[in-house]
């Protein structure tokens, strides 16, 4: 633990780039706050969900919190559970980064559940089993006091054993809670799109994806990009594991594309066609969550170690497009074709598009990220201290 | 205790929405947009004037199929949505943490948030609205000008419902995912 | 654990936050004064009362329940063979009309000019003193005559009660909705088959539903025998409408013609039936006066359908076989009458043409046909009708050959705009009747009651009409409200009687009380004005005092007894029928027997053998006790002694413009329930049928907003671009538009058809043609 005061607390090294992460923190968590206040003034009306298409934005954001919290776990574990050596160093960091968040991804969560108090008191009273959002926010539940507590034995009460175990936990139930989240959208037999084996697999495949992302963008921050002797392996090992993580997804993809497609079975093939179509998807999953980074990691010889940082931003970007298309393309097709009345048009596929809440709130969760980050950094060490 | 369910003898229907009309006043719908536990779904009639289709032109009254494997129920977290000892698919607003699961899981368009409770709604077979007070039908089948529904008890072999399935063809909606819907359309 | 969410929770939640036209008043405030009244009348606890529904014409049964003096749910009534255990969606509705916070809850006197909107709050003595004052006035300025003071209503179980008023005060005008609506076919079937009859559509194998919307336009039982019956037991539909109704959708088959040009069709059908001599050959020798007459008229005119499908668009192939397969199935086959009638000038030779080939086929009081049934008679309730001697007739019976007693509305307010009328016409009352939205060009009716002295107003809602009247007199709904009961002929007869369920809520009252209320304050007042002019009744006076003379023109004589009391002396002569009607709203003789529950959705009302399908025994109520032909009475009055087809008939719809025609949908009552919330939240708005391809030529899509207008006037609206309707024709449901700020939903939403329709009438009684309008549109 460092040393921190209230003072402490308040000044950091002025510089351009953290005058920028505080001004963008600064604004979010605002955003955040005035998000939740127009919510609790004007209940479910504050959001543009409808009967039609009754998850939105929120859920995006919160899936994209707990797939970054996951994927910091398992990257992560790769040096303190799994004892590869270059990659012991990102623990603290990592763990920290995957309670954070988390916290964030329940944050936003919380104000998109009509009744999460009422949830903490079912879950236990009246416990739904067959309910993959049961598993996944219990499974949840439980990661998040593992991965504390093996935080507390790495950064505070140093122990390595501890941590260990813990660790090990945190990343069994991490990966339960997470695959079960790919559950709660392959359990959908009503939607004939995310329904089956792909979402629970593809959750972990992009977790993992996600974490990468989001160490070459922590250790782009910390360093400046100018990196010492013993992260620059790390980081180039991270290339050949990330290059091959995207690979598996764009494999992925493609052949749940194809399957879709193949047949023209009703509802999917339509959704499916409809999704390939869109710009989220071309531009934001395709081009900036794998291209991009793919593309340089192939270029590089997995060597790239700058360049990832940007585009592990880009990344970042896509992997949010694919949080949002996860949620909406789930919901876009019908679960009715036929007219409710004379006078409309018979329904197509079903339009989102968030509120200015759903916004506030959704990405006032990246400044609550940004704020515990900041906090963190302030209040421990959460670079290496040579311990292993 | 019995198993309740609806049969339709739906090419009878004129799309005229007394069903709805009387469901809302019956349970208290409130009268925004989205709130509805009944619906005639309609298909847009096909052709060209005058040469059109009369068949392409139909109506589908719709509600609640009390699916005897309902994916709503499966996915509840808290059991808020639960079978009653009659085989209804009903929701305790008490237990409804409206996560909304099931709207999404709901292969049929059923359930919508209801603006009063804050919980998630639907039809309930009229359960505490008529059922309850000893009425034996629902609001939508007493008040339909030309008799579509007919609600009944298919444990009952004597029932309507049960005579009317043995005797006519019927087709269900979607029934290939599984749920079992519990509304049958009298072809 | 259980939660039952109470009904009672809706209420507050789902009546509209709104403020009527100066008179705040929030829900809870209704409700609060509702549960009021129950208490001080000691209604609390749950009830069942049977009742009668009023949001339409049909009056169907219904049972209202009520806890702690609030309405919260109508039922239908089982017992009623007429509306067979059904409410369609403005019956459930009924409780918002009765909650709507823009109700009229006081009496008003207008205060600033006609039209401003801008009334004064007064008790009921000083509405009645104002009237009263105001009567008197303009009747010493007309010396007694009477016939200035006009008298309108809409159809209802207790426009009886209004009218002993208007037979008390002795004018000559009365006007009603059958110069809008069903005039033309109420006497066309009569002076032919000698009965408007109904239609035995549980029976009929074979039915022509041409311009009549049953799906839509609920009437009852039709409606629920219809569908259910007909195609249900594999009797065949056909449909005629220049639209692709909900009722062509349950339909064997659609014919789309020309609009106006039906005659031209039922004329080729008679040609086939008589030139391939397959009507009822029996039936007609029979029961047919003159047919050698009409015969030739048929044969000879050439109305062949090769001549028709010229005329009308349909396919000479499809009239042959309409007219082949309808006698195959005669006589259980029906031209149904319609009912809303009010198309064209032809409206009248059509619904004859119509009856006569309906007839060809012997369809006529017999099962399966067109029957008359019988009736429950009442005991009558004498009211004083004094004969004022300075009285004029009617100032509108030469406007058409036959005007009758409903007047020809249209015409009437025609002639005083324009300034025909003999004689002044300074006062109009009105009764539960919307000529504003009703009457075609609604800026001559805007122009009409501005013109008039005094108008005074019965409603219960701030209609357009109630806009412009001077003196508002607010009813309470019919679910506050004993009525006259009433006798229901038919096929299968029963009496049925709506009974007060709430107390009425604020100060409104019922029509009756109302008029009690009003004749107590004005009898004497108006009876000094005829004693000042009337020279018949001075020399009355003078031979047997003015207390005696006064007792016939005591027009308080007709409002002596409640409603109920009323109820009880007209039923006297049925043992058990007071009671019945109490309890079940309905009554018939052996009801107890003969009544039966045969399953969920079915009840049994008489036993076949006990129906009256045929009552006639070959006599019809004609002037020759046969179907008339030819009816040469009318013929002095310019009026065709049989039905032919004239070439200014066809109407040229210039390119780029449209037919307009009008008509109903299931979820609203003409503009009567506009304002209900619970039907707004099944149809928010009307719509005009365009179609498609039209619509996109003109880059018109879904939802658009349009301009249509006429010679007479304009009017905004949504597009609907369907293919249901024809490239030449445009259509939008009737009562929308309203221009009545105090209707705080309906308030300019949607269009209004009143506003573009020209104001023409037929030749026979006058009604008024509401498809002869050519529209252009245009993209706002
Ligand atoms: N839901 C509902 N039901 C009602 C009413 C209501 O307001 N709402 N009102 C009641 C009253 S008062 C009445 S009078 C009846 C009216 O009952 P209907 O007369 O059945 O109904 P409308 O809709 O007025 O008109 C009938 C049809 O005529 C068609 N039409 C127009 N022009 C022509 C033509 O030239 N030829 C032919 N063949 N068809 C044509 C129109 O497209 C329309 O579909 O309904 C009663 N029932
Ligand atoms: N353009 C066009 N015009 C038409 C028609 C059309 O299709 N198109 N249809 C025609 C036909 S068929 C008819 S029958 C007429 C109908 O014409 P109206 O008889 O005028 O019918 P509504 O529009 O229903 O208006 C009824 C009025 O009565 C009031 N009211 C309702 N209940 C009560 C009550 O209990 N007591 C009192 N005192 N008032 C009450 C309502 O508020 C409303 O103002 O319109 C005709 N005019
Ligand atoms: S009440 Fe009956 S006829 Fe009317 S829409 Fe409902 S199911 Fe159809
Ligand atoms: S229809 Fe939908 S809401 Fe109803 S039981 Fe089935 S899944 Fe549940
Ligand atoms: S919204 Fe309510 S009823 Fe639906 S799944 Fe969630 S807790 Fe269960
Ligand atoms: S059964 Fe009852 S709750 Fe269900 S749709 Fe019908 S009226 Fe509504
Ligand atoms: S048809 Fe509908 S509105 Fe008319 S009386 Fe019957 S229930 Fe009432
Ligand atoms: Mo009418």
């Amino acid at each position: 633990m460092n040393e921190f005061s209230i003072k402490s607390l308040i000044t950091f090294r002025k510089t351009p780039l953290n005058l920028l992460v505080a001004v963008i923190g600064a604004t979010l968590l605002a955003s955040f706050v005035a998000g939740a206040v127009y919510f609790f003034l004007h209940g479910h009306h504050a959001f543009n969900v409808t009967r039609q298409h009754p998850w939105g934005l929120l859920i995006s954001m919160y899936v994209f919190f707990v797939v970054s919290s996951t994927g910091l776990c398992i990257i992560s574990s790769i040096g303190h559970v799994f004892g590869i050596q270059e990659f012991q160093q990102i623990g603290k960091r990592a763990i920290a980064g995957a309670i954070i968040t988390l916290l964030s991804g329940f944050a936003v969560i919380s104000l998109e559940i009509g009744h999460p108090i009422r949830m903490i008191i079912y879950n236990v009273l009246t416990p739904g089993l067959t309910s993959a959002i049961w598993w996944m926010g219990t499974l949840y539940g439980v990661y998040m006091v593992f991965i504390m507590i093996e935080f507390f034995f790495l950064a505070v009460k140093v122990s390595h054993k501890w941590s260990k175990i813990f660790g090990i936990g945190g990343l069994l139930a991490g990966l339960a809670a997470h695959s079960n989240l790919g559950a709660v959208f392959g359990f959908l037999i009503s939607r004939p799109s995310a329904n089956g084996v792909f979402y629970p697999v593809y959750f972990i495949l992009s977790a993992m994806i996600t974490g990468c992302y989001l160490i070459y963008i922590f250790y782009g921050f910390r360093y400046r990009n100018e990196y010492p002797a013993h992260v620059i392996p790390m980081l180039k090992k991270l290339n050949k594991i990330l290059g091959m993580l995207l690979g598996v997804l764009i494999f992925f993809e493609a052949w749940k594309i194809i399957t879709a497609l193949y047949g023209s079975m009703p509802e999917r093939a339509e959704t499916i066609l409809h999704v390939i179509q869109s710009p989220t998807f071309i531009f934001g999953e395709v081009f900036l969550g794998m291209l991009i980074p793919f593309l340089i990691i192939l270029l590089s010889n997995a060597e790239a170690i700058k360049p990832m940082v940007y585009a592990s931003l880009t990344g970042m970007v896509g992997i949010f497009f694919m949080r949002y298309d996860l949620v909406h393309d789930t919901l876009i097709y019908p679960m009715d074709t036929l007219k409710r009345s004379d006078y409309q048009l018979p329904p197509g596929f079903i339009d989102y598009f968030p509120s200015l809440a759903e916004f506030a709130i959704g990405f006032g969760g990246i400044g609550i990220a940004i704020f515990l980050f900041y906090i963190a950094e302030k209040v421990f060490n959460l670079d290496d201290n040579g311990h292993y | 205790m019995a198993r309740f369910a609806m049969a339709l003898d739906y090419k009878n229907c004129i799309n005229c929405r007394a069903c709805e009309s009387a469901c809302k006043q019956e349970n208290g719908i409130l009268l925004d947009k989205d709130h509805y536990r009944i619906w005639v779904g309609v298909k847009e009639i096909e052709g060209e004037f005058p040469n059109l289709s009369i068949a392409s032109q139909a109506y589908y009254p719709s509600q609640c199929q009390h699916c005897d494997n309902a994916p709503c129920q499966q996915v509840c977290p808290t059991n808020a949505t639960y079978y009653d000892q009659n085989g209804v698919v009903r929701i305790n607003p008490e237990q409804c943490i409206l996560c909304t699961y099931c709207i999404n899981a709901c292969p049929y368009d059923a359930r919508y948030v209801d603006n009063r409770t804050i919980t998630v709604d639907k039809c309930n077979f009229c359960a505490d609205t008529r059922l309850a007070n000893g009425e034996t039908t629902t609001a939508c089948q007493a008040t339909c000008p030309t008799k579509v529904r007919i609600f009944g008890d298919l444990d009952d072999p004597n029932s309507e419902i049960s005579q009317v399935l043995s005797k006519r063809e019927y087709k269900q909606i979607k029934a290939g995912l599984g749920t079992k819907p519990k509304l049958f359309y009298l072809i | 654990m259980k939660v039952e969410v109470s009904r009672r929770r809706f209420l507050q939640g789902s009546i509209a936050l709104t403020i009527a036209g100066g008179y705040a008043m929030s829900p809870s405030e209704i409700l609060a004064s509702a549960k009021a009244k129950a208490s001080e009348s000691g209604q609390a606890g749950r009830k069942k009362i049977a009742t009668l529904c009023e949001m339409c014409v049909n009056k169907c049964a219904a049972f209202a329940y009520v806890e702690d003096g609030v309405v919260t749910k109508l039922d239908p009534n089982p017992y009623f063979p007429k509306s067979r255990n059904m409410l369609c969606p403005r019956g459930n509705a009924g409780v918002q009309a009765l909650y709507d916070p823009d109700r009229l809850k006081y009496p008003l006197i207008r205060d600033g000019e006609k039209g401003s909107g801008k009334f004064k709050r007064v008790s009921w003595d000083e509405a009645y003193k104002y009237i009263g004052d105001k009567l008197a006035q303009i009747l010493d300025e007309e010396h007694d005559n009477r016939s200035t003071v006009a008298f309108c209503a809409g159809e209802g179980v207790a426009e009886h009660t209004f009218k002993n008023f208007f037979t008390g005060f002795g004018s000559s005008h009365f006007l009603n909705h059958a110069s809008l609506c069903l005039a033309t076919t109420v006497s066309g079937y009569a002076l032919t088959i000698g009965g408007y009859g109904s239609a035995d559509l549980v029976n009929a194998d074979y039915v022509i539903m041409a311009g009549a919307n049953r799906a839509e336009a609920i009437v009852t039982p039709d409606t629920m025998d219809f569908f259910k019956r007909t195609i249900g037991r594999g009797a065949k539909l056909i449909t005629v409408d220049p639209r692709f109704t909900n009722t062509a959708a349950k339909s064997d088959k659609w014919i789309p013609l020309k609009v106006g040009t039906d005659l031209a069709f039922v004329l080729a059908l008679t040609y086939v039936a008589i030139n391939e001599e397959i009507y009822n050959k029996q039936f007609v020798a029979t029961s047919f006066n003159n047919f050698e007459a009409y015969k030739n008229h048929i044969l000879s005119s050439g109305y062949t359908p090769e001549w028709a499908q010229k005329i009308t668009g349909i396919p000479a192939q499809d009239i042959y076989e309409v007219a082949r397969t309808f006698m195959s199935h005669a006589p259980r086959a029906i031209y149904y009458q319609g009912r809303r009638t009010t198309w064209s000038k032809n409206d009248f030779q059509l619904r004859r043409a119509q009856a006569l080939f309906s007839a060809l086929g012997g369809g006529v009081d017999v099962k399966g046909g067109i029957c008359f049934g019988k009736n429950l008679p009442l005991i009558g309730h004498d009211v004083p009708s004094p004969i004022y001697d300075n009285a004029k007739s009617r100032i509108d019976k030469n406007e058409a050959a036959v005007v009758g007693g409903s007047g020809s509305w249209v015409g009437f307010r025609n002639m005083i705009l324009e300034g025909r009328n003999p004689y002044p016409i300074r006062a109009l009352f009105n009764y539960k009747h919307n000529p504003m939205s009703n009457m075609p060009n609604s800026r001559k009716t805007a122009e009409f009651l501005k013109k008039l002295d005094l108008v005074v107003t019965i409603d219960t809602m701030p209609s357009d009409t109630v806009m412009l009247s001077d003196v508002i007199l607010p009813e309470c709904t019919y679910l506050e409200r004993t009525d006259p009961v009433k006798s229901f002929g038919g096929i299968e007869p029963a009496i049925a009687q709506r009974n007060k369920v709430v107390e009425p809520l604020f100060e409104t009252k019922a029509v009756i009380d109302i008029m009690r209320g009003l004749t107590k304050n004005i009898s004497k007042q108006l009876f000094a004005v005829t004693k000042k002019y009337d020279t018949e009744v001075q020399d009355a006076i003078e031979k047997d005092g003015e207390e005696s003379v006064y007792g016939d023109f005591d027009l308080t004589k007709a409002f002596y007894e409640s409603q109920e009391e009323l109820n009880h002396h007209a039923v006297a002569n049925y043992p058990d029928a007071v009671q019945a009607l109490e309890e079940k709203g309905v009554y018939y003789p052996d009801m107890d027997k003969y009544f039966k529950k045969l399953n969920v959705n079915n009840y049994e009302y008489y036993p076949e053998s006990k129906k009256a399908y045929s009552v006639k025994n070959g006599k019809l109520a004609t002037p020759s006790g046969k179907v008339e032909c030819k009816i040469d009475s009318l013929v002095s009055k310019g009026i065709d002694a049989m039905p032919l087809w004239k070439d200014e008939y066809l109407k040229e719809i210039p390119d780029g413009k449209f037919n307009f025609i009008t008509g109903r949908h299931a979820q609203f009552t003409q503009s009567g329930s506009s304002n209900n919330k619970l039907l707004l939240s099944l149809v928010p708005t009307n719509y005009a049928w365009i179609n498609k391809r039209v619509a996109t030529k003109r880059g018109i899509k879904f939802g658009d907003l349009i301009e249509v207008s006429s010679k007479v006037g304009k009017t905004t609206i949504r597009a609907y671009p369907t293919e249901k309707i024809g490239q030449d024709t445009l259509f939008f449901v009737h009562g929308f538009g309203n221009a009545s700020s105090d209707l705080t939903l309906a308030h300019d939403n949607g269009g209004n058809d009143a506003n573009i329709l020209e104001d023409i009438i037929e030749p026979m009684h006058g009604a008024t043609c509401l498809h002869e309008t050519i529209v252009e549109i245009r993209k706002v």
